[in-house]
């Protein structure tokens, strides 16, 4: 296992895994500002049917189709929560009543267990940057999708853990932009991937 | 009537005599053996498995002692016999009775009085029934003086009746201890009592009841947070819980007295579902027809219904709807279903690019927890769209006729190298002949590898051809690579590539190169120097085994590689802030190491009260159901054996479960170099 944290993107064979091509590259750009990790210049697609999968202890997963995780898939990421990795899923479509969003949930309830509300205290939220909260993101403030501003993020926790992070916020629309474009923000948008990087090291 | 029918109803009268008299001790001896189980359980509890051997046993001798008797007297049915019997009996007789049987001469017994025969019978068979049926009643004051359960425990044992069993005054009231499940009704399976419960498994949602003698005051029962008061039924008390999902370990407290029951819930597992049509994964070029679908669904104890689910998505890019349906829906009781619809994809109006998701969806009658739903693989079949054609394998397509006169490149080289090998010895023409006839070759096998090519820069398959004797012929790799990327990019952006090359150009680079030494062999070759063939033709392999060994792309999934440059982002070389000192955290203080701790408390406690130490192991049991079964079970092996005392059982169990939790011990050839042991 190398030494430095790779951003893992999960490719999976039922729906666009691929959907947020530029996701990966800006949150490696927020780690390395913000924090002192060694971190790889640049991030890994692995499918969730290799054992590859188990190198990497975050793997961010996203697209708009419906999740369907084929056995193998499922087997392993399975034993990819059992070995304690963190999988971050984040629903393309920004809407509850999507077909990514019915499916995903409903894959991760069939392979791991079902998804609860993470309470906004949740110790994600404080560890690197603090939040109150999941940070919202302008494409659930402008209507849309559902045309709802989540309160929670949903999870499925083991042992205090979280070993599945499950978002209707749409992040990877709100971080899919090129980093060197970070420079027009005010704020960086991009912070909330720090605590996720940070917690899945971590806790 | 005549002497002779006399004589048969005397027989009748005394084989029933037998029979009866063989019935009677029979039933003694049954009765009997009986009586002493269950004597001999009120004194010492004698276990549920013995005492159904001893009934079985019971049974047989009764059996062997009836039959014994019958044997016995079995001699009673022959006529002589009996006519002999009545000739002892009535001396005035003078062997007439049995001298008219033996010659069968009825003519014998005219005259002879008859009358007092079937009396002295009936004196005979009553007067000895007298002593078995004194035995009998006697064995069965005895029964009825035993208290009712006592004797139900020996003749008709079974789960749950320790309850039963006489005792002297006990010590407490939760011992002995019953404990009746009964699972769900949605799971057809029966009811059942099992005897000094220590460790249940038991469905989610069964009930289950903790029974005892004597008064409910005073018994309770905590499990978790929750706290059971015992209820009164009768002259015994009794606990009711509902099973959960959650491992539990139940405290039944009598005072001072504490017994631990472990219940580890079977949690009803979702139907198995798999889909058995369509096959695979398709591509249709035409949305219309009809699609067969089948699938098979199993489950651990029975499906309540089942159906295939659709769902159609349309779009692409960030724009996706998407529309879902439910058909072929069947209704079951059994385990296992088999279901079949047909989907009319003309009814759901796709276009080029949608896709049709499609699974199988089977649900149990789980009516506690559930219900459990389980799905099958989902096929996606996706309506190709108009410009994919010339890239994308529509329809399966048989595969080309190989050509079976094209001799590989490592063939032709070891040809040519045995024919520069034995070109001392032949005449030129010779030389110039055979080379020819490889140079013939080597020119097949570079058009095969320029079809190849041609075909990959979208031209046709025998583009080949028309560069084959052109003058305009590229000369150089960089020439033929430069026509074949213009080509072939004339109005989209090449993908970004590894390297900056084109995907043309890194694609086909190898072959290229193949192609262009190919030329150069066969040149050299048809000039009649396989020596200087060689070279090229060597270098020609290489290059098809590059070609072979590179890459496979996976073109959609390659984004634009954005390298960051962490250096620039952590705004390092000119300023030299430094940043605060990030302290890993503490390790926590794992679970793992938690229940090796208590594992080992166990064990030390093992020394000085078995029971408390089995009690240790099960609640650590409970503990690690949900997520080490290995180490659970190891424990609940540990456990009884702990309780019945077996030293060399407990310690494999233990063992066993210590590696469960902590893995193997790892073997060292030596101590380490830095040891404390020196």
């Amino acid at each position: 296992m190398s030494a430095e944290f790779v951003f893992a993107t999960a490719q999976y064979e039922s729906g666009d895994w691929d959907s947020a091509p530029l996701l990966p590259a800006n949150i490696i750009d927020t780690i390395a500002r913000y924090t002192e990790i060694p971190v790889a210049p640049t991030g890994v697609i692995v499918p969730l049917s290799d054992a590859r999968l188990f190198r990497y202890p975050l793997v961010y997963l996203t697209g708009h189709l419906p999740v369907r995780f084929s056995d193998t898939e499922r087997r392993n990421v399975r034993a990819f929560v059992d070995r304690g990795g963190m999988l971050f899923i984040d629903d393309h479509n920004h809407d509850i009543d999507g077909t990514f969003h019915k499916t995903a949930t409903e894959e991760i309830a069939r392979t791991v267990a079902p998804l609860t509300e993470l309470p906004n205290d949740h110790p994600l939220y404080s560890a690197f940057f603090r939040f109150d909260g999941p940070p919202t993101t302008s494409h659930e403030l402008n209507g849309w999708g559902d045309n709802l501003v989540h309160k929670h993020l949903l999870a499925v926790q083991r042992r205090g853990r979280i070993s599945v992070l499950y978002s209707n916020k749409d992040y990877s629309s709100e971080w899919n932009y090129h980093p060197d474009n970070k420079r027009f923000l005010s704020v960086d948008n991009t912070r909330f991937a720090v605590n996720l990087v940070v917690y899945a090291l971590t806790a | 009537m005549s002497a002779l029918d006399r004589l048969r109803r005397v027989r009748g009268v005394l084989i029933a005599g037998v029979f009866l008299r063989a019935a009677l001790w029979g039933t003694f001896a049954a009765i009997s053996m009986i009586a002493i189980v269950a004597i001999a359980d009120a004194i010492a509890p004698v276990g549920l498995n013995v005492r159904v051997v001893l009934r079985v046993i019971a049974i047989l001798a009764g059996l062997v002692v009836g039959l014994t008797f019958v044997w016995r007297d079995r001699r009673v049915r022959e006529l002589d016999r009996v006519a002999l019997w009545i000739e002892e009996r009535v001396p005035a007789l003078s062997f007439a009775l049995v001298t008219a049987v033996e010659l069968g001469d009825p003519t014998l017994l005219v005259d002879m009085r008859t009358s007092d025969w079937t009396t002295l019978a009936w004196h005979r068979g009553l007067s000895r029934l007298l002593t078995p049926l004194a035995a009998l009643v006697a064995a069965t004051v005895v029964l009825l003086a035993l208290p009712s359960g006592v004797v139900a425990r020996a003749a008709a044992p079974r789960r749950g009746d320790s309850l039963s069993r006489a005792s002297r005054t006990a010590a407490n009231r939760i011992d002995p201890l019953v404990a009746e499940l009964r699972p769900p009704v949605y799971s057809g399976a029966r009811r059942q009592e099992i005897d000094e419960p220590r460790d249940v498994r038991v469905l989610v949602g069964s009930v289950l009841t903790l029974r005892g003698r004597g008064d409910a005051g005073g018994i309770i029962a905590i499990a978790s947070a929750d706290t059971t008061l015992a209820s009164a039924d009768a002259d015994r008390w009794q606990i009711t819980l509902r099973v959960s999902a959650k491992p539990l370990a139940i405290r039944l407290t009598d005072g001072t007295h504490v017994r631990i029951i472990a219940v580890e819930p079977i949690v009803d597992a979702p139907p198995q579902v798999a889909l058995t049509l369509p096959v695979h994964d398709s591509v249709l070029r035409v949305p219309s027809g009809r699609l067969p679908l089948a699938a098979e669904a199993t489950d651990d104890y029975a499906i309540a219904s089942a159906s295939f689910e659709y769902i159609v998505s349309s779009g692409e890019g960030e724009t996706f709807t998407f529309k879902s349906g439910v058909l072929g829906a069947v209704h079951s009781s059994g385990k296992q279903l088999k279901l079949s619809a047909t989907l009319s994809l003309d009814s759901l109006h796709l276009k080029p690019g949608d896709i049709v998701h499609l699974r199988a969806v089977a649900r149990d009658a789980n009516d506690v927890t559930g219900p459990g739903v389980g799905a099958s693989e989902t096929r996606a079949i996706r309506i190709a769209r108009a410009g994919e054609y010339d890239s994308v394998a529509v329809d399966a397509a048989a595969p080309p006729d190989a050509e079976q006169n094209v001799v590989s490149e490592r063939m032709l080289i070891m040809l040519a190298e045995a024919l520069e090998k034995q070109r001392p010895r032949l005449a030129r023409d010779s030389v110039r002949h055979e080379s020819h006839a490889i140079g013939v070759d080597q020119k097949k096998l570079r058009r095969a590898v320029g079809d190849v090519v041609f075909t990959r820069l979208g031209g046709a398959p025998t583009g080949e051809e028309h560069t084959d004797e052109s003058p305009e012929r590229a000369k150089t790799m960089q020439e033929m690579l430069a026509r074949a990327d213009s080509a072939t990019n004339r109005s989209i952006d090449p993908v970004d590539f590894e390297g900056g090359e084109s995907p043309v150009v890194a694609v086909n680079k190898p072959l290229l190169e193949a192609y262009n030494a190919m030329w150069d062999a066969s040149t050299a070759l048809e000039l009649g120097d396989p020596g200087a063939a060689l070279p090229h033709m060597r270098r020609a392999l290489a290059a098809i085994q590059k070609a072979r060994a590179a890459e496979r792309l996976y073109l959609r999934g390659a984004p634009p590689p954005v390298v960051i440059d962490i250096d620039k982002a952590r705004l390092k070389g000119k300023d030299k802030g430094a940043s605060s000192t990030r302290r890993p955290e503490m390790p926590i203080d794992s679970v793992t190491s938690i229940r090796a701790n208590r594992l080992d408390h166990a064990i030390e406690i093992a020394r000085t009260s078995s029971s408390a130490a089995a009690d240790s192991l099960l609640l650590l049991r409970v503990d690690a159901l949900a997520d080490a079964p290995a180490f659970a079970s190891a424990l609940g092996d540990a456990a009884a054996a702990v309780r019945r005392g077996d030293g060399a059982a407990a310690t494999d169990a233990l063992a066993r479960a210590r590696r469960a939790l902590v893995g193997a011990p790892i073997v060292r050839d030596s101590l380490s170099r830095w040891g404390i042991i020196p």
